[in-house]
């Protein structure tokens, strides 16, 4: 990593000519990937990046350059581009003396990437993908991948502030691929934390493995999903794509700023049942959207976008926070040293209730029971969505039936929010790369079981469901 | 910059030379530039420089890759032997196999010395037209989430130790914008985007007011009811389903029992007027270069013709496994990726009639401008269920837009219900597609 007085240099130049505020984000990457497909390694990657990103603001304008060139001169460079590229020229004279900034709490680390041998790797998935083809004959194509990120980031800032940071993500991943007369389907699973690989031993990835797998098996004789509009009982199991797609990326506060969220103005106000908390917070321990630090050097934290059905607040990067005249809650965050950081999520999620989930479903004259999401996606200036239904039952006078597939469910996040009218003591997590600006940042999201008076389930429009008609006529 | 990148390629080689390997540099060198805009004023700029090399070692038919930024001499040689570290753990695979130095290339007309010359002063004032023209279009356009001008400039080589050596360089431009109307308390987005080769063919004023038009048709719109009807898709969204047809025409996922495609070729596929074009020397699209990421000439590729499905996509590994040539399609995304089977400029061959004229003829159809979600379809079985918004037609006119519906179907009958095409050819990017008319589709609505 680069030496404290050179990062002193570097934004001594970038405020020289009048900047408000420079910051220099250094990054060294290491990733390992091991991908098993078609009974053999298909892909191993191992790769070294390092980078510099520089940001200079002035009047809330941002000149961001990134470059690989590390050494004095190209970091020196670097941060004339960046002033160039933010505003006018006013010479300036300061002294940036940098202070190390303390962490507040630390994820522990117990199997270190750098201590698990390639070739034990290569075992577990290995084995992975022997335990699925066992399943039989209609196990077409498997694929298990783990891949670990190890990360070492200086942030400096012309507040004088200094963070150094080491970070570890891993992640395993099985995509399972089943055939029967004709009919393919999918099933996948996926873990994920700020972690090493204690979060994984050789049995949970063969566990992973075969879920994926019995699932693509069940989907085989699925029938399509209905469609129409209906209640949507949304197990914890299912993770929180919904209420990360319907009210997480609103809550973002340079979408808000920008009048881009169905909920700017609305703090204070009435957003969603008195049943629905919404909670994101970075300082969970060993989930895949967890951090110390922020890509800007504030500490991750814990913060409540809605309580009891009221909208308490927004997600702040150090730009967006000052435009509102408050303080980062530490979402400001960036995929790497190639991009700038913008407001993002951590681990978000709906906070449990107090109804039993078996219950839920037993007062549940009809409807669709969500046992397993896929991806999803918003407008947030409408707070339109739709996400995937990757594993759903019909449920029948309070009981579950049938398994249907090709489901996805498309709402508005307000509505959908303050239609959820049971809330489950149970949590569950899912684990996802969510993409904004082109970046990619790791996440996870959570909710309890949920139930949801009406969603409109977009299947396969079949005449010969006189339950799901009813539903339509109303 | 191509003196340097090769220079690092003679020294990859000769450490593997050394280490008795078969070896392949892929470098890379980057520029970038990205003007982003809000009221008037630059909000963000951000200029990028980055190089970077990806080396695959093949160790007595194991293969080894690794990536790195680090271009001294000392990561050099660590790059390497890592890379063989890691073949030892690979099955040995007769396939893994580099191209070979006896490639011709098309000389392709990629680089405009005007994008280089043009003044970052003048770029930002690009940058500023979309946003102008898009204000100055309706008062109801009242808030613009993003408009701006990019550029990039990149250049490639690949050398391996079968004695082939290939370089080049290329650069576009483009312009983008991402809008919102507002009216009586409703706001519908729009968007617009180009890329081209040409400073002088990019029109920031076009997309600007194309941007407004795309917002302001959507705005009060009211719900549909479920059932079939038919169905007309703009080129942009035609192009969002290219991208899961893309992946079923992909040789490795063919082989790999992962596409509905699977032993298809020869039979009818598609509609008789639906020809699927993979075109890596159209200088047109910003998908054209010389080579693929594996130094093999870039070529033309018609995979379905008339309906009838005439071939797949190839990379080295790939036309190996069935003793075929690499169609040039070994893609990469960057150095820090093995290449793999991708497109080049995906397109579908424009027919005969105006959008109106497919138009025409419907008494009660869905005019479909966006899709959302559709990453969420599956490329293996064909089924797909997208959210959608659009404009419903009736008797042969657009009429009022609707919003908060999900299509939903198997791609196998989608290309196949396809009984219209337009004539309206247009690129986003690296693939480029005219209006489609869809038989029938099956609407969710309320």
């Amino acid at each position: 990593m680069l030496e404290k007085k050179l990062l002193s240099r570097v934004l001594e130049r970038a405020v020289k000519k009048g900047g408000d505020f420079a910051e220099i984000y250094v990054e060294e990457r290491e990733i390992n990937h091991v991908l098993y497909e078609d009974k053999r390694i298909e892909r191993i990657n191992h790769g070294m990046e390092r980078g510099a990103g520089i940001r200079v603001v002035k009047n809330g304008d941002t000149g961001y350059v990134y470059t690989n060139d590390l050494s004095e001169e190209g970091l020196l460079r670097a941060a004339d581009t960046a002033y160039h590229a933010a505003g006018e020229i006013k010479y300036m004279d300061k002294e940036i003396p940098l202070k190390v900034k303390e962490p507040l709490y630390s994820f522990s680390v117990k199997r270190h990437p750098k201590d698990v041998e390639l070739a034990e790797k290569i075992g577990w998935v290995k084995e992975a993908d022997e335990k699925v083809r066992e399943m039989g004959e209609s196990i077409r194509q498997v694929a298990v991948g783990i891949s670990d990120v190890q990360k070492k980031v200086q942030i400096a800032n012309s507040d004088g502030e200094l963070v150094e940071n080491e970070e570890v993500r891993v992640r395993a991943a099985a995509n399972v691929v089943a055939y029967k007369d004709g009919v393919m389907q999918t099933g996948y699973e996926a873990i994920g934390g700020t972690s090493g690989w204690e979060i994984l031993n050789e049995n949970s990835l063969n566990d992973l493995a075969v879920k994926a797998g019995e699932l693509a098996v069940k989907l085989l004789e699925a029938r399509p999903a209905p469609a129409g509009k209906m209640p949507v009982i949304m197990a914890a199991e299912a993770g929180g794509t919904m209420v990360h797609e319907a009210c997480g990326h609103g809550l973002e506060a340079d979408l808000v700023q920008k009048g881009l969220s169905v909920y700017k103005d609305k703090k204070g106000e009435k957003v969603a049942s008195d049943l629905v908390t919404v909670i994101d917070d970075a300082t969970l321990d060993k989930k895949y959207g967890s951090y110390v630090f922020d890509d800007e050097g504030i500490h991750g934290q814990e913060t409540v976008l809605i309580d009891k059905g009221e909208l308490k607040g927004y997600m702040y990067d150090r730009l967006a926070a000052l435009r509102d005249g408050v303080h980062s809650t530490g979402n400001g965050r960036r995929e790497s040293y190639q991009y700038k950081p913008v407001p993002r999520m951590s681990n978000t999620f709906i906070a449990p209730g107090k109804d039993d989930p078996e219950e839920i479903i037993r007062s549940t004259p009809y409807g669709l029971l969500v046992k397993k999401m896929g991806g999803g996606q918003v407008n947030t200036t409408n707070g339109d969505f739709v996400f995937e239904v990757k594993e759903g039952y019909i449920i029948e006078n309070g009981e579950v039936r049938e398994l249907v597939r090709g489901a996805t469910l498309s709402g508005n996040g307000p509505e959908a929010l303050k239609k959820i009218d049971r809330v489950g003591n149970d949590l569950g997590f899912a684990i996802g790369t969510c993409g904004k600006d082109g970046q990619g940042v790791p996440v996870s999201d959570a909710q309890p079981t949920i139930r949801i008076t009406g969603l409109t389930v977009g299947g396969i429009a079949d005449e010969g469901l006189p339950g799901i008609k009813r539903i339509i006529r109303k | 910059m191509e003196w340097c990148l090769r220079n690092t390629g003679e020294k990859i080689l000769n450490i593997a030379y050394d280490m008795k390997v078969e070896a392949e540099a892929f470098l890379m060198h980057n520029r970038e530039l990205n003007i982003e805009v809000a009221n008037g004023k630059v909000e963000t700029l951000k200029q990028a420089e980055e190089k970077g090399l990806g080396i695959r070692v093949i160790n007595n038919g194991k293969l080894g890759f690794v990536y790195t930024s680090d271009l001294s001499d000392r990561a050099l040689k660590e790059a390497v032997i890592s890379a063989v570290y890691i073949s030892k753990y690979m099955k040995e695979d007769e396939h893994n196999v580099l191209t070979s130095n006896n490639q011709i290339y098309h000389h392709l007309s990629l680089y405009d010395p005007d994008i280089e010359k043009e003044s970052l002063k003048n770029k930002i004032e690009l940058a500023k037209e979309a946003e102008k023209a898009a204000l100055s279009a309706d008062p109801r356009i009242n808030i613009i989430e993003k408009a701006g001008y990019e550029d990039n400039f990149f250049t490639s080589v690949i050398m391996n130790t079968n004695g082939l050596t290939a370089s080049a360089s290329a650069n576009f431009c483009g312009s983008y914008i991402f809008l919102v109307a507002e009216e009586n308390g409703d706001a519908q987005n729009g968007f617009s985007m180009m890329l081209t080769r040409r400073l002088k063919g990019l029109s920031p004023e076009q997309i600007g007011k194309e941007a407004a038009f795309d917002a302001l048709r959507s705005l009060n719109p009211k719900s549909i009811t479920t059932g079939k009807m038919t169905c007309i898709m703009e080129p942009s969204v035609v192009t969002r389903f290219l991208g899961i047809i893309a992946s079923m025409v992909n040789a490795d996922a063919v082989q790999k029992g992962k596409s509905m495609l699977e032993g298809k070729i020869g039979e009818k596929v598609a509609s008789d007027n639906f020809t699927l074009i993979d075109d890596g020397l159209c200088e047109k699209g910003v998908g054209a270069f010389p080579f693929d990421g594996e130094g093999t000439a870039s070529s033309r590729k018609v995979l379905i013709e008339n309906g009838v499905l005439k071939g797949f996509l190839y990379d080295n590994y790939t036309a190996s496994k069935e003793g075929k040539k690499s169609t040039g399609n070994g893609q990469r995304r960057s150095f820090r990726t093995l290449p793999g089977v991708g497109t080049t400029n995906f397109m579908v061959k424009p027919g005969e009639k105006t959008p109106d004229e497919l138009i025409s003829d419907i008494k009660r159809g869905f005019y479909i401008t966006e899709v959302i979600g559709m990453h969420t379809a599956n490329p293996i079985t064909g089924e797909f269920s997208v959210g959608a918004a659009g404009i419903m037609i009736e008797n042969g006119r657009l009429t009022y837009p609707v919003k908060g519906a999900a299509i939903a179907g198997n791609l196998a009958d989608f290309l196949k219900d396809i009984e219209g095409i337009g004539n309206d050819l247009r690129f986003y990017g690296a693939k480029a597609a005219p209006t489609i008319r869809i038989k029938s589709l099956s609407i969710a609505g309320d």
